[in-house]
């Protein structure tokens, strides 16, 4: 048996060491890859993108959101092409169970193989803000409307879907419980996962205008789909919290963003990018957002808006609240950025009935 | 060697004692193990509570000054029973075999860093009783203070305060570098996705002193260098009291006529128990039944028979001077903490768990941090002066730590003595921990006239205890914007703290909760 000396140690974890930081500085040459890895084939441009925005893309007959001419690309253009003329900009399902609302939202949009391909990691975002209440309070998303996009997802071939938001109060394992989340998703076929620190990644916004860098998680940037499903309901500073606002979950350093939160929402969507998203409106907290806590101020509303237009998702849904959409900061710094469109009239939306 | 050499040099017999100092090796890894599992897991909640804040309930000297203190008999503490009941049958096999303090000290004996060999004089033993002895008298006074030293409080607040966030920096600092290497990613997530739900932290820890706590633990350990268990022969109060009561055990190591004088025995023995002027005999008072002397005795001359007669009183033992000394010491440390401005006047930033307030805390804290270590947020920190002396390590929420979680009653559960009062969590929500007040000078809103509003989206209680005033005001060009002002509702705060937690303004935050200002003490005009 050899002596194991100490200088024969120094020298083996001096080798050892030196592997290892040359493997950790070889890719960092190719430098901004790692900083975004952003599966996308088309990047988002940084050319400022508030050209042809602000008016309604002249034809409303050409419904088509993501090829509106003048608008930024979208990093992943969720399969316009196959989408039929007819099919409409945006969908609002009223009047059913939850899970039913979203199924019939999801076909009139085309169908949930519309936006998530065979293979496909999704990952699905709801709003587990805290771990305060259950469901009923409408601080969190309803569970149901999330499992029914896992089986949505599942059902149209998604290799991996994912369910995962980073809680400000109370930690993630006991908001995933207390929301109901958890257990619709895992009777759903999926499963939560918790968001870890170090995979908040330093991430470049190159179409940005006061935000252009940020910690984003990792495991988002990467999915090849990403469904926004924020529940619709009152906040102080941004008014209401949807789709938008939904997003700062996925971001590490949140105080930073409230400083011109409006613009900086914006700036962050044009990142993100979510391929749909789907706002709960089962039940809709009025007041005291967005932690919540008083079944008073909770309105049972049992509507289900689904786009694959951020903006106008989150515009339809201010009209619930009896706001315009341009009353919203982030809405109007969404318009003018070109993420997609507040301008309702103009939209094609589709009205369902479900029935119960 | 052939084997009928081998049989000369080992004979079988040998392997009889042999295996019992291998089964108390086992013994001590898997008591440690345990201790650490429960540890580990007195944070995320999955056990029970009973289950978890167990080991602190097999404290006898804790749970007998609790009882002395706090004067209120608690059915779960009778678990201490078992200990001593151990104790009264095989001496201080808690000692040898089962406390992870003694078997750290056992593990990191520093017997190679030993250069000089120092001869402490064997009066020393006599400070452990001392201690034991002014820790029980000072809780007949109700003063619990110097369980700090307690054995399994010292390990369990170097585990929770120092070791454990410690370990989460270095291994998230490990896992972000390597995190960065795009072929290691996917070893690195799943590493992660199997280790931090068990036993690391979603969000960093921080404590305040960790290096106090720390270097307190490393102190402990150093003593090592003058004697092998050092601490354990004679610092250590709880290994005081089950000395004491292991004179009259049953068990006991006793030698044989067999014995040829060698004097193998007393260089192993590692509590120096064994002295060579008594023909090799030891005190049981100072033997932890650790075996190792008859493993080493070449003569086979040592046995360990139930029965043996006791041994006599020692100098070192507790005799009438050493009580009064310690009922003096006692007597003079409670007067004079009790005439510390603090026992009578509150520290104003002493917010204490919810129900600990009005529970008279500090004549039941044992000091064993279960609480700070079952806090999801490490709100709860050990004290190091809001207190005073007096409350030293008793626990106290730090709301730039962390904060009162709406969705947590975690301490008052796992607390072993009941301190921190078991509420339910509804009740627990209505507790008033503390009130929230706005620093108008520095708060963004206010100073600065920008929209912030992070406390009042914090702010957890239904209601929202802050409210949001819009105001018109002017800026520096001289026209009037509105802005969104904080306010605190005074009635509705709860004190939780997450707005002070969240505070976006750098350093002390911008608003800050205070103990409730009519629960400052009681002094009196």
């Amino acid at each position: 048996m050899t002596e194991y000396t100490r200088r024969k140690f120094l020298r083996r974890a001096a080798v050892s060491l030196g592997l290892l930081t040359s493997g950790w500085l070889l890719p960092g040459c190719s430098g901004e890859e790692l900083v975004t890895p952003f599966p996308s084939p088309t990047p988002v441009p940084p050319t400022p993108p508030a050209v042809a925005t602000g008016e309604p893309s002249g034809d409303t007959a050409q419904p088509t959101v993501t090829s509106t001419p003048g608008e930024t690309e979208v990093p992943r253009p969720t399969a316009t092409p196959e989408r039929s003329l007819a099919q409409p900009d945006l969908v609002v399902a009223r009047g059913g169970e939850p899970e039913e609302m979203v199924r019939r939202a999801l076909a009139a949009l085309g169908g949930m193989e519309q936006f998530v391909k065979a293979g496909d990691h999704v990952v699905i975002k709801p709003n587990i803000c805290v771990a305060y209440h259950s469901y009923e309070y409408a601080a969190t998303t309803n569970p149901w409307v999330v499992g029914a996009l896992v089986k949505l997802a599942l059902e149209a071939g998604a290799g991996q879907v994912r369910v995962m938001d980073y809680p400000f109060g109370g930690s993630a394992e006991q908001a995933y419980v207390k929301s109901g989340i958890q257990e619709q998703v895992e009777k759903a076929g999926s499963q939560m996962e918790t968001m870890t620190r170090f995979k908040f990644v330093d991430t470049e916004i190159p179409a940005g205008l006061d935000l252009q860098r940020c910690k984003i998680y990792d495991g988002v940037l990467k999915a090849d789909v990403v469904i926004d499903v924020p529940i619709a309901k009152h906040h102080g500073l941004a008014r209401l919290t949807l789709g938008m606002k939904n997003l700062m979950g996925v971001i590490y350093d949140r105080p930073a963003m409230h400083r011109n939160l409006g613009q900086r929402l914006a700036d962050l969507s044009s990142r993100v990018r979510p391929t749909l998203t789907v706002v709960d409106a089962v039940r809709m907290l009025m007041d005291h957002g967005p932690t919540g806590g008083k079944l008073d101020d909770v309105k049972k509303a049992d509507t289900i808006i689904a786009s694959s237009d951020i903006v106008a998702a989150d515009s339809y849904a201010a009209t619930l609240f009896g706001l315009r959409p341009d009353e919203l900061a982030y809405v109007r710094a969404g318009t003018e950025m070109g993420l997609g469109r507040g301008d309702l009239e103009s939209l094609r939306i589709e009205e369902i009935s479900v029935g119960g | 060697m052939d084997r009928e050499g081998l049989r000369q040099w080992w004979p079988p017999s040998r392997w009889m004692t042999l295996r019992w100092v291998g089964i108390r090796r086992v013994i001590q890894v898997l008591a440690f193990v345990g201790f650490l599992m429960l540890f580990i897991w007195s944070r995320r909640g999955g056990w029970p509570a009973s289950l978890v804040n167990a080991p602190m309930r097999l404290d006898p000297l804790a749970m007998l000054a609790h009882l002395l203190a706090s004067r209120t008999f608690l059915a779960s503490s009778a678990l201490a029973l078992s200990v001593v009941l151990l104790t009264l049958v095989a001496g201080r096999v808690w000692c040898g075999w089962l406390c992870p303090l003694g078997t750290l000290l056992d593990w990191i004996p520093l017997r190679n860093w030993r250069r000089h060999q120092v001869q402490v004089p064997d009066g020393l033993r006599g400070v452990k009783y001392g201690l034991l002895l002014t820790i029980l008298v000072a809780a007949i006074f109700t003063n619990l203070t110097l369980l700090v030293l307690d054995p399994l409080t010292i390990l369990f607040r170097t585990l929770s305060t120092a070791v454990w966030p410690a370990v989460d920096q270095l291994v998230t600092a490990a896992e972000t570098a390597l995190y960065n290497i795009p072929l290691l990613q996917p070893a690195v997530a799943a590493f992660d996705a199997r280790v931090r739900p068990v036993a690391l932290p979603i969000e960093p820890v921080f404590y305040r002193y960790t290096l106090l706590y720390a270097g307190f633990f490393v102190a402990v350990v150093a003593t090592n260098l003058l004697a092998s268990r050092f601490w354990c022969r004679y610092l250590c109060p709880l290994g005081a009291l089950l000395g004491l009561i292991s004179k009259i055990g049953l068990v006991r190591r006793q030698v044989t006529h067999r014995c040829t004088e060698c004097g193998a025995c007393e260089s192993v023995c590692p509590t120096g128990a064994i002295q060579r002027e008594r023909s090799f005999t030891s005190d049981p008072g100072e033997c932890t039944m650790c075996m190792a002397c008859s493993a080493a005795c070449p003569a086979e001359a040592i046995k360990f028979p139930a029965g043996a007669p006791a041994p006599r009183w020692r100098a070192y033992d507790p005799d009438r001077r050493h009580l009064l000394t310690a009922l003096g010491a006692s007597i003079a440390g409670v007067g004079l903490f009790g005439s510390n401005l603090l026992a009578a006047r509150d520290h104003s930033r002493l917010i204490r768990p919810p129900g600990a307030r009005e529970n008279d805390l500090l004549n039941k804290c044992i000091r064993c941090g279960e609480c700070n270590r079952a806090c999801p947020t490490s709100a709860i920190q050990p004290a190091v002066s809001e207190a005073g002396l007096e409350g030293v390590w008793t626990p106290v929420l730090v709301p730039r730590a962390g904060y009162c979680d709406y969705s947590c009653n975690a301490c008052g559960q796992v607390c072993p003595v009941q301190a921190i009062p078991p509420l339910s969590l509804e009740d627990k929500r209505r507790r008033v921990i503390g009130k929230a007040y706005i620093d108008e000078n520095r708060c963004i809103a206010w100073a600065d006239n920008e929209d912030c509003i992070v406390c009042e989206e914090m702010c957890p209680v239904p209601d929202k205890a802050i409210v949001l005033d819009e105001t018109a005001v002017l800026d520096a060009e001289g026209s009037r914007v509105m802005v969104q002002r904080p306010t605190v509702i005074r009635e509705r705060c709860i004190g939780c703290g997450i707005c002070e937690y969240k505070c976006p303004v750098n350093g002390e935050a911008a608003i800050r909760v205070y103990v409730p200002p009519e629960e400052c003490g009681d002094l009196s005009f």
